[in-house]
């Protein structure tokens, strides 16, 4: 009597233990944000959805080594990971995940992202901010002749390795290439250039001279000199042409001392054609992103959208006896290696504050600059080795699939074990419904994430589950058949039923825990609820059933001559 | 009370020969459309390579999006109907998949799908699910999941070794191995797309079909334990009749719940649902006319032995043989 008490106890407890674990409630729970913990207050929810079924992005990187070896690998990515982190947070998704995976991966998970383009820029971007003095000294146009002469002799080598130089005639895109080694189109480019000039209106100054002088050569002729010394302008569709030039190690090699070339991050349009500028630079910066103490995007009435940002105080004793070394020079303020916005003039001496334009971005990219700049540089360059995104309404197909066919599946297993074993039957489909209470209070005590092949496991392991309580019942069958009274009967069908139940329970956790270990995303979800099901299942087969019985027997009170099963 | 094969005395296992014969020709087949045909059908999890889900939102025409898709310069994908024919996917695998432009992989494949998809269907279209996957982390997903498959054998069979006795481990793990085979012949004979969750279907499957066998090999424990019979053939033929009306239920409750899955759960689980559909059968049959007939094999090979060195089990139907055998004492099973 006090056992099938204590046996009642345990499986009510259970149940109230699984209802709280089950029911959404609001906790106040300390949170890491910026410098320390903070207290804050958030709905939990029992089972998260994983992101197939809510919607949303997932992305792994790795340290991207295309441009260079890193020496450090791990603790790269740890502080890569922090970076990452502290702008994910800042970004504004709710429940974010960002973890390592392995040694050298970084995984994020977006619930309710679509903004593929977006997300993305905020994770990957460096966000390496470097000031640099424009060139005055008219170093480039100096130097353009003897760039000229390495393409020059290098020519048939760059032939073989420029793609799209092969000899497709049909595309117009080879017609800076063609330009390059037929001698008949020089002349086109000359044109562009004097074209541009004229364009430029009343800005040409004594660069322009230098220029005139080189414009028959394969690089100097694709490009223009800008409004401000060291800039220069390339048609957009000469741009690869001129970049892949200015990438080439000789010309790396030749470039003036000291100097270096920025591209702008910017097209600018002049007339009805499209140019990209780039500048060409002191290579030691004034200052870097390092001293950055704040950032915030705002809308100004000329520059338009700008994120403004300020220096710490060493920061901005750097900058001000720096840019006062420098008034009236060009400033460009490079962010990854480009130039953003135009160059402005140094007029003073610039002490804390400064400000970044975002030409004709609009206000959300301002933000997300803003954003990833507060949180610092990445250490490393990441590279995206794998995306998933997946819609808000497909996950709500799923979810709404998912359920249909695990409500379909309940409807059919009750139907099979009540007509089958009648009285038994309903105990097991009573004790089947705890289940299902257990088996979710078990995914919510280990924050399980439900993924779709979660969901398929959860139905499935219901197949599953009844097959305790078939073996069980079909045991007790048997010893009825014996001619044992049914209290034997029950008795001897839980304990010889036992070992199998434990057996093949114990292989098929085994087998999930192998998928769990070496599955990833949803294949886990599912290797997770699979587990939590059959420890659920035989909970409640052995004991559960066997307590819904023994209650059963009770109540009869030894009267029990025949058994419905 | 509602009885199904109750106290039947079917002779199941006069029929292995028949069964394996069915058995092995569907796993040549199978494997033989391997080395002609090549391997399966591995989705770009495993290939690496970039998956687009399009919804549109009139009926398209799977050719048509083709020719836009070529268009976009992406050459070689497929495009596939995805249960209504309003939804298609969109595969490119292999080299498309890595895109050191944008430094995303894949990214390029699926932004120029997009644009060209937009260009000519204005907002009647919608990417609803996309993923890409860099041949790296497709080449380790495929490594995981070859371990995950002979770990996951490995350790049942020592689990199986240390429960029962090693020849029932033995005949277990090579029957569940035939229904890996079987329901491989099967993947590829109708060419489903094998993904994650296809080897998670798989694996469960190993799990599912070991039950199946746990269940009558925990019969045969028994009953050797009782010692009432004393040749091995009539001893399996029993207790797989005296299982037989738990397999056959629990079969149908378990069919129920994959069929539920198959028909209502949609297009995204639809592989899976098909792989536990048929492996369910296999398991199935695989525990009367694989795995019992093994282990018949097995004791006939290696007979158990008692403290004395004498056969303590007949392998043999012959009763002239076992004439002058007494019951066994030793238990069969090892660990209990």
């Amino acid at each position: 009597m006090t056992n099938l008490r204590s046996r009642i106890l345990l499986i009510v407890g259970l149940l109230l233990a699984s209802a709280f674990a089950l029911f959404p409630r609001t906790v106040v729970e300390r949170v890491k944000r910026g410098d320390g913990f903070v207290l804050d207050t958030t709905r939990k929810v029992p089972i998260k959805l994983g992101l197939d079924l809510q919607g949303g992005m997932h992305l792994a990187m790795e340290i991207d080594e295309s441009k260079g070896t890193v020496a450090n690998k791990s603790e790269a990515l740890d502080r890569a990971l922090k970076v990452v982190r502290t702008r994910i947070d800042e970004f504004g998704v709710s429940e974010p995940v960002v973890q390592k995976e392995g040694t050298d991966r970084i995984i994020v998970e977006l619930p309710g992202i679509d903004d593929r383009q977006r997300a993305q820029d905020v994770v990957q971007k460096s966000a390496f901010l470097q000031f640099q003095i424009t060139d005055k000294t008219q170093a480039l146009e100096k130097a353009l002749p003897r760039l000229d002469q390495i393409l020059k002799e290098k020519g048939a080598a760059l032939a073989a390795i420029v793609p799209g130089a092969k000899t497709d005639s049909g595309a117009g895109t080879s017609s800076p290439i063609a330009g390059l080694f037929g001698k008949d189109t020089s002349k086109k480019g000359a044109d562009s250039a004097r074209k541009l000039a004229k364009g430029d209106t009343g800005t040409k100054d004594t660069t322009n001279a230098a220029l005139t002088g080189t414009q028959g050569g394969p690089l100097s002729k694709l490009l223009a000199p800008g409004q401000m010394p060291g800039e220069f302008y390339v048609k957009a569709a000469d741009a690869p042409t001129v970049q892949r030039y200015l990438e080439l190690p000789e010309i790396v090699n030749a470039l003036p001392p000291g100097k270096m070339i920025r591209w702008g991050a910017d097209t600018t349009s002049l007339g009805t054609e499209a140019y990209r500028l780039f500048y060409l630079v002191d290579a030691r910066p004034i200052i870097t992103g390092e001293y950055l103490k704040d950032a915030k995007p705002n809308t100004v009435p000329v520059e338009g959208t700008v994120v403004e940002f300020t220096l710490d105080n060493e920061g901005g004793r750097k900058f001000k006896s720096e840019t006062s070394k420098h008034i009236r020079d060009y400033m460009a303020i490079v962010l990854d290696d480009k130039v953003m916005g135009r160059p402005p003039i140094i007029q003073s001496a610039i002490g804390t504050r400064g400000q970044i334009t975002m030409g004709n971005r609009d206000l959300q990219a301002a933000q997300d600059l803003a954003l990833v700049l507060r949180a610092g540089a990445l250490p490393v360059p990441l590279k995206i080795v794998e995306t998933r995104e997946i819609g808000a309404s497909l996950g709500a197909d799923s979810i709404h699939a998912g359920i249909t066919a695990g409500v379909i599946a309940v409807v059919l297993i009750v139907t099979i074990m009540i007509g089958y074993y009648r009285f038994s039957g309903a105990l097991a489909v009573a004790a089947l419904v705890l289940y299902i209470i257990y088996t979710m209070a078990v995914l919510a005590g280990f924050s399980a994430v439900l993924t779709l092949p979660g969901i398929a496991g959860m139905v499935l392991s219901l197949g599953i589950a009844v097959d305790a309580n078939v073996l069980i019942f079909e045991r007790i069958r048997e010893e009825l058949d014996r001619g044992k009274t049914v209290r034997m009967a029950i008795d001897e069908g839980f304990n010889h039923a036992i070992s199998a139940i434990v057996d093949t329970s114990a292989v098929t956790i085994l087998t999930a825990a192998v998928l769990y270990q070496y599955g990833t995303g949803p294949v886990r979800g599912f290797a997770v609820t699979l587990i939590a099901g059959i420890v659920a299942s035989v909970f409640t087969a052995i004991f559960v059933t066997r307590t819904f019985y023994l209650l059963w027997l009770n109540r009869s009170a030894g009267t029990a001559q025949t058994l419905s099963i | 009370m509602l009885r199904i094969f109750h106290n039947t005395t079917y002779d199941f296992i006069r029929w292995w020969r028949t069964a394996a014969a069915l058995t092995i020709a569907f796993i040549v087949i199978g494997l033989g459309s391997f080395a002609v045909t090549g391997g399966v059908n591995w989705s770009i999890e495993f290939t690496g390579g970039t998956l687009i889900q399009l919804k549109f939102a009139k009926p398209a025409d799977a050719a048509e999006i083709r020719a836009v898709v070529d268009g976009a310069g992406i050459g070689g994908a497929e495009i596939q109907q995805f249960g209504s024919n309003t939804e298609f996917t969109v595969r490119a695998r292999g080299e498309n998949a890595a895109d050191a432009r944008t430094g995303v992989a894949g990214g390029a494949v699926r932004e120029g799908v997009e644009r060209a998809l937009k260009a000519k269907y204005g907002d009647g279209v919608k990417v609803v699910r996309s993923g890409s996957v860099g041949p790296k982390v497709g080449a380790e997903l495929s490594r995981g999941a070859f371990i995950a498959m002979l770990l996951g054998s490995l350790i049942t069979l020592v689990y199986l070794a240390i429960r029962f006795e090693w020849r029932f481990g033995l005949a277990a793990v090579l029957s569940t191995a035939h229904d890996i085979l079987v329901t491989l012949a099967f993947i590829k004979l109708f060419h489903f797309e094998v993904s994650l969750t296809v080897v998670a279907a798989i694996l469960t499957l190993l799990g599912y079909s070991m039950n199946d066998t746990i269940i009558i090999f925990d019969r045969v424990r028994e009953n050797v334990k009782k010692g009432r019979k004393s040749n091995f053939y009539d001893l399996l033929n029993e207790s797989v009749n005296e299982t037989l009306p738990r397999s056959i239920l629990t079969h149908t409750t378990t069919l129920a719940a994959t069929l539920a899955l198959l028909i209502f759960a949609g297009e995204v689980i639809r592989p899976f649902a098909w792989v536990m559909f048929f492996g369910i059968f296999i398991a199935t049959f695989s525990s009367i006319y694989v795995a019992s007939p093994l282990l018949m094999w097995i004791e006939n090979k290696w007979p158990r032995t008692d403290g004395a060195g004498r056969p303590t089990t007949q392998a043999s139907r012959n009763p002239a043989a076992s004439g002058a055998q007494r019951p066994s004492r030793q238990p069969a099973g090892a660990g209990r």
